[in-house]
């Protein structure tokens, strides 16, 4: 048997059920693999919470992902009515919380609150939810430092890819410029788009139905989801802009007739969100790329960026924002925490 | 590596009619497998007519879209949990996105594949919901994440390899666990997520896929007869179980258009582990299907009357029914009764004997043969 490791899993979407259900499935093998065992000991969403001292065994794991959205309170009999985390900590006493809340980036609530407290109380902390970091990056990561705990978040740009902690091991490198395409759900309108020859509302509607989009899309169609995802790797890179800084245009103003016209002249188009490191700017914008460019054959839900540095260019190619993808980066930064604690 | 009582029990659409179907369903499941000390996975299907509906769902009809979220709505507010409500509005709700997508969008294969699985994705929800409430711990298994197929919308075939990966993983996390998982037959993804279809009668294709690659002895394929008959019970009054047919056989008929199994669903046990199908229904499980018949369990099984392009035919299906034998000894039943045939089709690799026969004849053959092929001593 492992060492222990005492997860808490705050806010309960489509990432928190996906990772319930990759650690129920893959727990067993970590262990065996790294001497860590996991063990999810509360899940919290909006309306109540679960909590298990000793940890929900495989079972429970699978079983809780049939809750209802927000249903974690139904979750008999562990279940609690309301949250509190002070009652969530005081039984749990965990040592990694997992922070799975919506992205709000207007006050990074509830998140952001969720994330002080984790560490105020000697947490360490994986969020795949990028508004906190967006608001507060540096008191985040400052009063984690302050308070000997660490925070990772892979999960929050190209979550199904390991492009964070690549850019993050780049020390020696300066980075110039990291352009690409950050947003699954707007990369896959466009795609229909072309590919279906349809108005950006049909390719929404298709979007939503597949569970692509969510029914208010704004954050990802106007590409302040891209540009948040831009405002963390300007932290990363210690050249920190401010998510009004970057200068946007929404994908919902492209029409068929512009597509079209794009493609007879030999481009697609597709939203890049792009950094220049050194001129401290960046744009979320809607370009005509050639058609044998690279960024212009990234389609659907795939995403792709290219970090550009004095010494080397780097390509990472992989899928944005789906669950199960998600959940294995935000699972892979639960277990390098437990490495490095021990 | 698998413990001995596992199988695997496919539940039928024609037993899922209404609210109260799925609490007996559960309650047979119960006393049938669980309390027998059997480890069931269980295969459901949508409840009877709800892919029907959703085809037309595809084609606009909102009365069939009504119709679905009536009946579901009707079996989940039956079971009288808030956890079964709730999950089912919330999947109707995205039924009702997907159909309001799928009109505007023309033919998009996959969110037609998307649309029809909702059929079989809520009643898994229900039949998971029945068996809580008679007191058996079920567990949900997702079909679009385990079971991987290829891109051929509407008909996909299984791939059979990275299926078997994630069975497997499933299978080691829940073995210990004293549950009973209940998967969408009918349904698969590909390998980059989108949700196909598997064909008509699909669910028997999910079950003896499972089975067969966790290395599971037997498959249960509960319905509403007891069995495969010597002939169409309608048409054919004396018409009588069939015991024991070979996959060989069964698949014949399949391919022959009787109804019971796709035919897809032997390709599995072919290739992997061959379990054994067990057809029937709660009050008695009348016939098994194996790999091979014994020498002494060769003749006819099965006898149809079927038509391609306007021309009736008798199938007659069997080991041994396109031998010389069996041939003359059919025509000399012919030829006795004073019947008119139209030609003749056998090869000898396949268990069959076509007879083909004017229209006027049809049933006088049909019956002819039955009472002479199996209703003898």
């Amino acid at each position: 048997m492992g060492r222990r490791v005492k997860v808490l899993l705050i806010g309960f979407g489509s990432v928190g059920r996906a990772l319930a259900k990759v650690i129920a499935l893959k727990r067993k093998i970590i262990n065996s693999r790294y001497g860590i065992l996991i063990d999810v000991v509360g899940v919290a969403d909006s309306k109540g919470m679960a909590l298990k001292a000793e940890g929900f065994d495989e079972y429970e794991l699978l079983k809780l992902c049939e809750v209802p959205r927000s249903g974690v309170n139904l979750f008999k009999p562990y279940a609690h009515q309301g949250v509190d985390l002070n009652i969530l900590y005081s039984n749990t006493q965990p040592d990694v919380h997992v922070e799975l809340t919506p992205s709000e980036y207007t006050s990074g609530e509830p998140g952001l609150s969720n994330i002080m407290y984790a560490i105020d109380r000697g947490a360490h902390v994986v969020t795949a939810n990028k508004a906190p970091l967006v608001l507060k990056y540096k008191e985040i990561v400052s009063r984690a430092l302050s308070r000997g705990v660490r925070i990772k978040f892979r999960a929050t740009v190209l979550g199904g890819t390991p492009f964070i902690s690549t850019l993050t091991s780049m020390r020696s490198h300066d980075v110039e410029r990291i352009e690409g395409i950050l947003n699954a759900t707007s990369n896959f309108i466009l795609t229909e788009m072309h590919e279906k020859l349809v108005e950006f509302t049909d390719a929404l509607k298709m979007a939503q139905a597949l569970g692509i989009a969510e029914a208010d899309p704004t954050l990802d169609i106007d590409g302040v989801d891209a540009a948040a995802k831009i405002v963390i790797i300007s932290n990363i890179l210690e050249r920190p802009l401010k998510i009004e800084e970057i200068n946007r245009e929404s994908i919902s103003r492209v029409s068929l007739r512009d597509i079209i016209d794009a493609v007879r002249q030999g481009y697609v188009i597709k939203s890049i969100a792009s950094f220049d490191v050194r001129g401290g700017k960046a744009s979320i914008r809607i370009a005509k790329i050639p058609r044998s460019e690279l960024f212009a054959q990234i389609n659907g839900v795939m995403n792709g960026v290219r970090i550009r540095s004095d010494a080397t260019e780097v390509v990472f190619i992989g899928r944005g924002g789906g669950g199960i993808e998600t959940a294995h980066s935000v699972l892979d930064d639960i277990v390098s925490l437990s490495f490095e604690d021990s | 590596m698998l413990g001995r009582r596992l199988c695997v029990v496919k539940i039928g659409g024609s037993l899922l009619r209404d609210s109260k179907s799925y609490i007996e369903s559960a309650q047979k499941i119960r006393e049938v497998f669980v309390e027998n000390g059997y480890k069931a996975i269980i295969v459901v299907s949508a409840a009877k007519g709800v892919t029907d509906k959703l085809v037309q769902v595809a084609k606009g009809s909102q009365e069939a879209l009504r119709h679905i979220v009536e009946k579901y709505l009707e079996v989940a507010k039956e079971l009288n949990s808030v956890k079964v409500i709730k999950r089912v509005n919330e999947e109707l709700k995205r039924l009702e996105i997907v159909a309001g997508a799928i009109n505007r969008s023309g033919v998009d294969l996959s969110l037609y594949d998307f649309l029809l699985s909702f059929g079989e994705r809520i009643s898994k929800i229900l039949l998971v919901g029945a068996l809580e409430a008679t007191g058996v711990n079920a567990l949900e298994l997702h079909a679009d994440e385990l079971i991987v197929t290829n891109e051929t919308f509407s008909d996909a075939s299984i791939d059979y390899i990275s299926t078997s990966a994630n069975l497997e993983k499933l299978y080691s996390s829940i073995v210990d666990s004293p549950t009973i998982p209940v998967i969408e037959g009918f349904i698969g993804s590909t390998i980059d997520g989108r949700i196909t279809t598997l064909g008509r009668g699909g669910s028997d294709y999910t079950a003896t896929a499972i089975a067969s690659l966790l290395n599971i002895d037997r498959v249960y394929l509960v319905t509403d007869v007891d069995g495969i008959m010597t002939a169409d019970p309608d048409i054919v009054e004396n018409a009588k179980l069939v015991r024991t047919m070979s996959y060989r056989e069964s698949l014949e008929a399949s391919l022959h258009g009787a109804k019971r199994i796709n035919p897809k669903a032997f390709e599995p046990l072919e290739k992997f582990y061959s379990s054994k199908l067990i057809i029937g229904s709660w009050s008695k499980f009348g016939t098994e299907i194996v790999k091979e018949i014994p020498r002494e369990l060769w003749g006819p099984k099965v006898i149809m009357n079927r038509a391609s392009q306007d021309m009736s035919y008798m199938a007659i299906v069997g080991e041994g029914t396109s031998s010389v034998q069996f041939i003359r000894n059919v025509l000399e039943i012919i030829d006795r009764n004073g019947i008119e045939i139209l030609g003749l089709q056998s090869y000898v690799h396949r268990p069959s004997l076509l007879v083909y026969v004017s229209s006027t004849y049809e049933l006088k053959t049909l019956h002819l043969l039955h009472k002479e092929l199996f209703e003898g001593v």
